[in-house]
C-alpha cells in the first residue's frame, strides 16, 4: 500500500441548517490524482476550501502525512491552488509570475532561475517567459497559473475546474499534458470537476459527491463500471446509463426483470437478503454494454426500436423497455429499422441492479480492479 | 416546399481590418433545427447578431419570410435570441417568471394561464411554478429560463450556446429536451455551438463556420464521413482525426503511400480517383480506422509503440508511434496500456481521406 498523503476523516461542514459536507472520509495516496466529481452544489468546493484552510470544518479532521493541519494557517499548509480563471498577475511578465512564489520564500536568484527554467520547459512556455499575460491565449494563461503553483513544489496541488474556460480542442490537449506532468513529477493532485470525462481521463481514483455526501470512492474503472448506486451510474457516461424499471422474477434459478412485454435476463450473483421475486427494481446497463444478438441466442432479449441516430463512428439506437427508454450503441452502418425490434445480449458482468426506492445497488457480480 | 423563414444572402462583416464574416449564405426552412457549428472566434455570434439586427452587415442581405429585413430595427424582426446566462426575476415565482413576456405584450389573463401551463408541462416544471428561483436547482432554473424565452412565439429562435454554462449531465439532459420541444412545437431554431457532439445530438442540418466562412452545410453524419476540408475533418470527431503528411508513389500501375518509415499499398480504385500530378498529400485517418490485431493476423499489420493512454469510460484513447508517426486510436471500454507496450496495428486504407497539403481541400 502506497503512502497516504492526505486524509479526510469524518469531515463535516454545516452552514446554519444546511449540511454542506456530510461526514466524508477519503484517503488520497501520494503521487496519485484524485478527482472530486459531482454536480454544482454537491460540496466539492467546500471540501477544497477546508483542505486549503479557507474554511474551518464543523467537525472531523484533515491529515497531511498523518498529521492534523487544522491548526496550521492556510499559508503554511504548502498546498498549491489553481482556479479556472487563472488569477495570474497581469502586470508581470510570465517569468515574474513564475518567480513570485519563490521570491516570497526568499530563494536565491540563481535557484529561482533554475526552477523557472525547469517548470517553463515542462509546460512548454519557455519561449513566452518575457511576455505579459495579455499577450497569451487562454490555455497558455492556464499553463502559467499551473506553473506558478508547481514551481513552489507544493505537497498537494489542488486544481479547481482548471479547464472549464478552455475550448474543446484545447481541453483535450491540456488533459494530455496534465497527465504527463503528473506522471513525470509524481505530484499528488486533487482535481475538482463536474466533468466526468476529465475525471475519468486524469484521475487514478474518483470520489463522487452528491448533496454533501460521498457516494462512491474507488478507482476510475470501478466507479464507471460498477457504480454503487443509481446516482453514480447516472453521473458518468454519455449517452447516460439506461435505467430500466421493472419487477424482479426468478424461475429455475435464473433471474430476470420484466416490464410490459420486455424482459431482460440478469447475471448470477448474490442478491441482498431483503430482495425477492416481485420486488420493484431498476436495471442499470450502459448503452455500450449491450451487444447485438440474434433473437434466438440464449440470454438475449428483444425490444422495439423507436429512433436511430448516427453519430459519427457510432449510431445510437433508442428502443423501449416497458415504460422506460433504452439506448444502445451500435456501429454506424448496422442494419436497423425504426419500428422493427432489435435483439440484444447484455455483457453480464456489467449489468447492475438497483433498489427502485433507494437506488442502492443490489446485485453484486463481476470483477473489480 | 414552403418559403424559408430565414435566408442570409452573401453576408460579410468587417470590424476594422478584421473580416469577421466572408460571404456567408444560409437558408433556414420553417420548422427546422439548424446548428451553426464552429470554434470560438469563427463568427457564430456575429452571424446571430446580424440576423437579430443588433449588428449591421458590411454587405449582403437578411431575408425573413421572403422580405428584405436588412435595414429593420431589432424590434421589428420578431425574433427571440437566447443566451447562456439567462437571468430570472428572483422575487417572482416560476409562473410569473414564465408569464412575464406575455404580460408585457398585454396578453389576456386566461390565455396567459393556459400558455404558461402548457409551457411548464413541456419543460417539466409544473411542480415548481409557485416557488421562487432561490429554491430552484441549476436544472430547474435553466428550464424556467428557457420556458420564459419560449413562451413568446416569434418567427424563429436564435440560440447562442444556451447550455454552455451548465454541468455536463444537465447539458445532455436539456439538449434532448430542447430537441423534443422543437420537434413537438414545430418551431424554427438556429442554434450556435462550438461543441460538435451537441451538433450531432441536436441537428437536422449542420452549418460549419470556420474563420468567418461557411465551409460545409450537411447532415451531421455526412460532415463526419465526407468533410470538405481538413479543418472540418479536424473539428468533427473526438478523439480528432489523425492528420499526417504522406508521399504517394506510383510504380507499374500500382500506388503506395509512404507515411513516416511505412510503405502502405493503396487500393487501386483510390489511386485512380486521386489527381495524377499529385505526390505530396495529407492523409486523414479516423481513430476507429486503426485497429489492434493479433501478431499472426492475416491482414497487413505494423508494430507500434504505445506512448499515451486516456481512459474515457466507453472508450480508451491510445497514442501509438507507428513508423515514426504519432497516431491515436480508440479501443472499447477500459483497457490498460503502459508506455512502451508493443502493439500490432492494422490501418484500414479504404477509409483514408486525402487532403491537398496547401489548400486543405479534400482530394477524394
Amino acid at each position: 500500500m502506497a503512502k497516504i498523503k492526505l486524509e479526510l476523516v469524518n469531515l463535516r461542514k454545516e452552514f446554519g441548517k444546511l449540511t454542506a459536507v456530510d461526514d466524508v472520509n477519503i484517503a488520497i495516496e501520494e503521487s496519485e490524482t484524485m478527482a472530486l466529481l459531482g454536480p454544482s452544489g454537491c460540496g466539492k468546493s467546500t471540501i477544497l476550501n477546508m483542505i486549503v484552510g479557507l474554511e474551518a470544518p464543523t467537525s472531523g479532521d484533515i491529515l497531511i502525512d498523518g498529521k492534523s493541519v487544522l491548526d496550521v494557517p492556510p499559508g503554511e499548509r504548502n498546498i498549491g491552488l489553481v482556479f479556472q480563471d487563472y488569477a495570474v498577475f497581469t502586470h508581470m511578465t510570465v517569468r515574474n509570475n513564475l518567480a513570485y512564489g519563490l521570491k516570497i520564500r526568499k530563494l536565491a536568484q540563481p535557484e529561482i532561475e533554475r526552477e523557472i527554467a525547469k517548470v517553463a520547459e515542462f509546460l512548454s512556455i519557455t519561449h513566452q517567459l518575457d511576455r505579459k499575460p495579455d499577450e497569451l491565449g487562454a490555455s497558455e494563461l492556464q499553463r502559467v497559473a499551473i506553473g506558478r503553483t508547481l514551481v513552489t513544489s507544493p505537497e498537494i496541488l489542488l486544481l479547481d475546474e482548471p479547464l472549464s474556460n478552455l475550448e474543446a480542442a484545447m481541453r483535450n490537449q491540456m488533459r494530455r499534458e496534465l497527465r504527463r506532468i503528473q506522471a513525470d513529477t509524481g505530484q499528488t493532485i486533487i482535481y475538482v470537476t463536474h466533468d466526468q470525462i476529465e475525471a475519468l481521463s486524469l484521475a487514478h481514483r474518483i470520489a463522487v459527491m452528491d448533496f454533501g455526501s460521498l457516494q462512491q470512492y474507488d478507482t476510475a474503472h470501478n466507479v464507471y463500471q460498477y457504480p454503487k448506486n443509481r446516482f453514480v451510474g447516472s453521473f458518468l457516461g454519455n449517452p447516460p446509463m439506461n435505467f430500466l424499471k421493472g419487477k424482479l422474477s426468478e424461475s429455475g434459478g435464473r433471474r430476470a426483470v420484466t416490464s410490459g412485454d420486455s424482459t431482460i435476463p440478469l447475471p448470477a450473483g448474490n442478491l441482498g437478503s431483503d430482495v425477492s421475486a416481485g420486488s420493484d427494481v431498476v436495471v442499470g446497463v450502459r448503452p455500450e454494454s449491450l451487444s447485438l444478438a440474434s433473437a434466438d441466442d440464449p440470454g438475449s432479449f428483444s425490444v422495439p426500436i423507436l429512433a436511430i441516430e448516427p453519430q459519427g463512428p457510432e449510431t445510437v439506437v433508442t428502443a423501449t423497455f416497458g415504460d422506460s427508454s433504452l439506448k444502445v450503441i451500435v456501429p454506424t452502418g448496422t442494419e436497423a429499422t425504426e419500428g422493427d425490434s432489435i435483439a440484444l445480449v447484455p455483457k453480464s458482468d456489467l449489468v447492475a441492479l438497483f433498489d427502485a426506492e433507494s437506488g442502492v445497488r443490489l446485485l453484486d457480480s463481476g470483477d473489480r480492479r | 416546399m414552403s418559403e424559408p423563414v430565414l435566408e442570409l444572402r452573401s453576408i460579410s462583416k468587417n470590424f476594422g481590418d478584421n473580416q469577421a464574416l466572408k460571404d456567408v449564405s444560409l437558408t433556414v426552412p420553417h420548422g427546422s433545427l439548424i446548428v451553426l457549428l464552429g470554434p470560438a472566434g469563427a463568427g457564430k455570434t456575429t452571424t446571430l447578431r446580424i440576423i437579430a439586427g443588433l449588428e449591421a452587415p458590411s454587405s449582403g442581405e437578411v431575408f425573413i419570410e421572403g422580405h428584405d429585413f436588412t435595414q429593420h430595427q431589432p424590434n421589428q424582426r420578431d425574433i427571440a435570441m437566447i443566451f447562456d446566462n439567462l437571468a430570472l426575476y428572483p422575487n417572482k415565482n416560476g409562473f410569473d417568471n414564465i408569464a412575464a413576456p406575455l404580460r408585457i405584450a398585454k396578453t389576456p389573463k386566461a390565455e396567459i394561464h393556459d400558455r404558461v401551463m402548457e409551457m411548464a408541462k413541456l419543460m417539466k416544471i409544473s411542480h415548481i411554478l409557485d416557488r421562487t428561483p432561490g429554491t430552484f436547482s441549476g436544472g430547474e432554473r435553466q428550464r424556467v429560463a428557457l420556458g420564459r424565452a419560449m413562451i413568446r412565439q416569434p418567427r424563429f429562435y436564435l440560440l447562442d450556446e444556451p447550455l454552455s454554462s451548465l454541468d455536463f449531465m444537465l447539458r445532455i439532459d436539456l439538449r434532448s429536451e430542447l430537441k423534443r420541444l422543437q420537434q413537438e412545437s414545430g418551431r424554427t431554431f438556429l442554434f450556435a455551438t462550438p461543441d460538435y457532439t451537441e451538433a450531432l445530438a441536436l441537428a437536422d442540418t449542420v452549418c460549419v463556420l470556420i474563420e468567418g466562412e461557411v465551409r460545409q452545410i450537411a447532415k451531421a453524419q455526412e460532415l463526419y464521413d465526407e468533410p470538405v476540408d481538413r479543418d472540418v475533418a479536424r473539428f468533427v470527431g473526438n478523439p480528432p482525426i489523425n492528420i499526417v503528411l504522406a508521399r504517394l508513389t506510383r510504380e507499374n500501375g500500382s500506388a503506395s503511400l509512404k507515411i513516416g518509415s511505412m510503405d502502405m499499398k493503396l487500393p487501386d480504385h483510390m489511386e485512380h480517383s486521386l489527381p495524377s500530378n499529385i505526390t505530396d498529400v495529407e492523409i486523414g485517418i479516423r481513430p476507429e480506422h486503426i485497429r489492434m490485431v493479433g501478431s499472426d493476423a492475416a491482414e497487413t499489420h505494423l508494430t507500434g509503440v504505445v506512448n499515451d493512454m486516456e481512459p474515457l469510460g466507453m472508450h480508451t484513447t491510445v497514442g501509438v508511434n507507428l513508423g515514426g508517426v504519432d497516431l491515436f486510436f480508440t479501443v472499447p471500454g477500459v483497457q490498460e496500456f503502459t508506455d512502451g507496450d508493443k502493439v500490432e496495428m492494422h490501418v484500414d486504407m479504404e477509409s483514408i481521406l486525402f487532403f491537398d497539403p496547401k489548400t486543405g481541400r479534400r482530394l477524394t
